[in-house]
């Protein structure tokens, strides 16, 4: 290799990086964090909860009086919540607080769930960020009259949810995998932009959702063919083999994560349409309209892909340079464009996982590289590389961990997605459509 | 802008305890990484089973701390077990994909309120150095050593044991890479097949390599405790894998000094930079043409940014780091 074009090429990449970092703070939330270290305070909430069949509605309560003193009784601030069953208090310092609820003030009717909730403790380690939330629930709570039946109906139902997305997150991972042998772990951040995307169009900017929302998943491919074209793409034509790639792609989600939370702070926030629901029936669980509708389109946007990718041209092709580039690029598939569209599709569909994932709870800048554990089980599941294997797998893990939580603590249901990866691997490597390789 | 102050505390970052715990934990990376091409992103596990070794003895066991270390072992040795088996025999993602999961079920359990009995929650474990601290013969209130170099006499000691650790396992791994047994994992990075066809079983090979690295990772979370004198699980979350990893590369992979050199260096830029940017926005939101770029708040953000950053562009343009030779990174012998 001549040695200017090496140098030419090297500050061509370092360019590249420069633009996609670049790019990004300009396209980042323009929800910056307002508050600076002296803007410590804690907020305090009060909620109304009513459950109804698993399914938790939340309204806010106001006129309570709520006391933040030190842990000695010095007393910080006192006041009343306001429509929104707010109340902010400023506080001098990141340090153990006590803040209670006055029970004398509830309005008529409303009790707390439990009156030992009435004190919520904060710790001084709690502060992540310069505002601190603690919320009290009113209402009375009727789970317990539910039978192991119907929460395992409902737990089923969820899983469902939580599956279609997870499927739809995984299907872009497992074809990019396929078609380039590149085990990304910087997906789950494609998940993140997908969901801040749609926080800055539809919070920020005040856009509906429902047109906002084609327009993030178009962000959404954008940066998928970005990542691809500045990054991956650059990396495989230097000839960077696959394991330092993987390590990259570790670099890149690093970066990622960090910049939405420079850009986004570190508090979730919810999104603005869709985000008072009441629950309806549907046969024996309850779900909200919107939760249905993700649901639904979730499903249909699967078929989608699954036909597209056994009967159009396209899907063919990427089916074909999954099983073997080299095979493929004989018979005269551009398995550069291929390897795009896979990008572009992988990108749009995670973001449009993001907009779901955001709805279902809320935006943050770690939502992505919480799912991407789940993803890459499901993948492996479904057997690496295969899109159909994803969208089985996805499904199955969803469910799966959602019908664990009957069994462990919910702080503790992801921790059996790591015995499906486990007893997968020993069981039968190759995943549930995946082609048997010869391994050591 | 306070240079001197900055300075100083970089070059203190540079023989710290942090670098010191990195070091152990890289050392133990590179046995897997370097030598043997064994992609384990879950160090941060095998270093919180020191710690959590240590901690629980002393806290709940009504033993001696000591104890903490061959439960640590154990520890250790059930989490390789349990990720190696089903990964060992396959492609070397699958490992990477099971051990970050391992990480991260690890945090999740020792942090939950189920467990809260044993592993002490979101809190973790606290206050236990004290019968490690009574072992020092430095005076806690004086300063020893010399400027900017000058540490507090607790930190001295904790220094002494944990530079000590470095050494000890630097020059063993050092004399196991030149050994027999040093020669047949380097070449199942090189060629696996080749290794198998030579009769070798690569598969024990790989997991004695796993668990040795995995112990080795273990000391640093030992260190790392003893010095904090509480054991936290966000410490050991997994992004300090990345970390570690970085420092490695840093400093050069399939090399014993690059890991030590990697990990002093790591901690020299990362503190010079974290001071840097915070003296920037002392007073205030740092600004550019009229725009705010940066607030206190954010700088955490950025630091954690650079590190992705450099860790992107090492890999890409050099991956052997600065001492490493680049023929032993064979890292793609798939």
């Amino acid at each position: 290799m001549v040695v200017t074009g090496a140098g030419k090429r090297t500050y061509r990449i370092v360019r590249a990086f420069a633009v996609v970092a670049g790019s990004l703070v300009l396209f980042g939330s323009g929800a910056n964090v307002a508050s600076a270290e002296d803007g410590l305070s804690i907020i305090a909430s009060v909620q109304n909860q009513t459950v109804d069949a698993g399914v938790s509605q939340k309204q806010p309560v106001a006129g309570v009086t709520i006391t933040v003193t030190t842990p000695a009784g010095s007393i910080i601030g006192t006041g009343v919540t306001d429509v929104a069953g707010l109340i902010s208090f400023p506080i001098p310092a990141r340090d153990n607080y006590v803040v209670t609820l006055d029970i004398a003030t509830l309005p008529n009717g409303f009790t707390m769930i439990d009156s030992a909730k009435s004190v919520s403790i904060v710790n001084k380690d709690d502060f992540t960020t310069t505002v601190k939330r603690a919320t009290f629930f009113t209402g009375s709570s009727n789970t317990s009259s539910q039978t192991l039946f119907n929460r395992m109906i409902q737990r089923g139902a969820d899983g469902l949810r939580l599956g279609l997305v997870i499927a739809m997150c995984a299907v872009g991972l497992s074809l990019i995998f396929g078609t380039t042998g590149l085990t990304n772990f910087a997906h789950g951040e494609m998940v993140t932009f997908g969901g801040l995307m749609a926080f800055l169009l539809n919070v920020t900017m005040g856009i509906p959702l429902l047109i906002s929302a084609p327009v993030v998943v178009a962000l959404g491919g954008l940066f998928g063919l970005a990542l691809n074209v500045f990054i991956f793409g650059k990396l495989r034509r230097r000839g960077v083999g696959l394991i330092s790639q993987l390590v990259v792609s570790v670099g890149l989600s690093i970066v990622l994560r960090n910049m939405f939370l420079y850009q986004f702070g570190g508090r979730t926030k919810p999104l603005n349409d869709y985000s008072q629901q009441t629950v309806m029936r549907l046969g024996p669980t309850s779900i909200t309209p919107r939760d249905l509708t993700t649901a639904i389109l979730s499903l249909l946007v699967l078929v989608a892909v699954a036909l597209f990718i056994q009967k159009s041209r396209t899907g063919k092709a990427i089916r074909a340079v999954s099983d073997n580039p080299t095979l493929a690029s004989s018979t005269g598939i551009d398995t550069q464009r291929i390897i795009r569209i896979v990008w572009f599709a992988g990108g749009a569909l995670a973001a449009l996982g993001g907009i779901f994932r955001g709805l279902d709870e809320q935006v943050g800048f770690e939502m992505g590289s919480r799912l991407v554990f789940l993803m890459f089980a499901a993948i492996t599941l479904g057997g690496l590389g295969s899109a159909f294997g994803a969208l089985v797998g996805g499904v199955l893990v969803g469910i799966f961990v959602e019908m664990a939580s009957l069994v462990v603590p919910s702080e503790l249901k992801n921790v059996p997605a790591l015995l499906i990866l486990i007893i997968v691997l020993i069981v039968r490597p190759q995943g549930i459509l995946g082609r048997k390789q010869r391994v050591g | 802008m306070d240079w001197i102050n900055i300075i100083q505390n970089t070059c203190k970052a540079l023989t710290g305890v942090d670098a010191a715990y990195f070091a152990l934990a890289a050392i133990g990376l590179n046995v897997q990484f370097g030598y043997t091409g064994l992609l384990n992103f879950g160090q941060a596990a095998f270093m919180a089973c020191g710690a959590y070794g240590i901690g629980m003895t002393s806290k709940y066991f009504g033993i001696g701390m000591w104890w903490g270390i061959p439960i640590g072992m154990g520890f250790v040795i059930v989490l390789a077990l349990l990720v190696g088996i089903p990964t060992l025999r396959l492609r070397a993602d699958y490992l990477a994909i099971v051990t970050i999961a391992l990480a991260e079920m690890v945090r999740l359990i020792v942090r939950s309120v189920r467990f809260k009995q044993y592993f002490g929650g979101s809190d973790g474990i606290n206050g236990f150095s004290l019968h490690f601290r009574e072992l020092s013969p430095f005076d806690p209130g004086a300063q020893y050593g010399i400027r900017p170099f000058q540490y507090s006499g607790y930190t001295v000691w904790t220094l002494l044991i944990g530079w000590a650790l470095v050494a000890i396992f630097a020059t063993l791994v050092f004399m196991l890479m030149r050994s027999p047994w040093g020669r047949v994992i380097k070449a199942i990075r090189e060629d696996e097949d080749a290794v198998r066809s030579l009769g070798k079983s690569v598969y024990s090979y790989k997991m004695q390599s796993l668990i040795i690295g995995g112990l080795i990772g273990m000391f640093s979370g030992v260190i790392f405790a003893l010095d904090r004198g509480s054991v936290q699980p966000d410490n050991y979350s997994r992004d300090v894998t990345f970390y570690i990893l970085t420092a490695l590369v840093l400093g050069g992979v399939a090399k014993v000094s690059g890991s030590i050199v990697g990990s002093m260096l790591f901690w020299g830029i990362f503190v010079f930079s974290d001071n840097f940017l915070r003296e920037l926005t002392k007073d205030g939101p740092l600004k550019i043409f009229g725009v705010t770029v940066m607030q206190k708040i954010q700088v955490g953000a950025i630091n954690y940014m650079l590190i992705g950053v450099g860790l992107m562009l090492l890999m890409t343009f050099r991956p052997q780091g600065i001492f490493g030779n680049r023929k032993e990174m064979a890292l793609d012998a798939r």
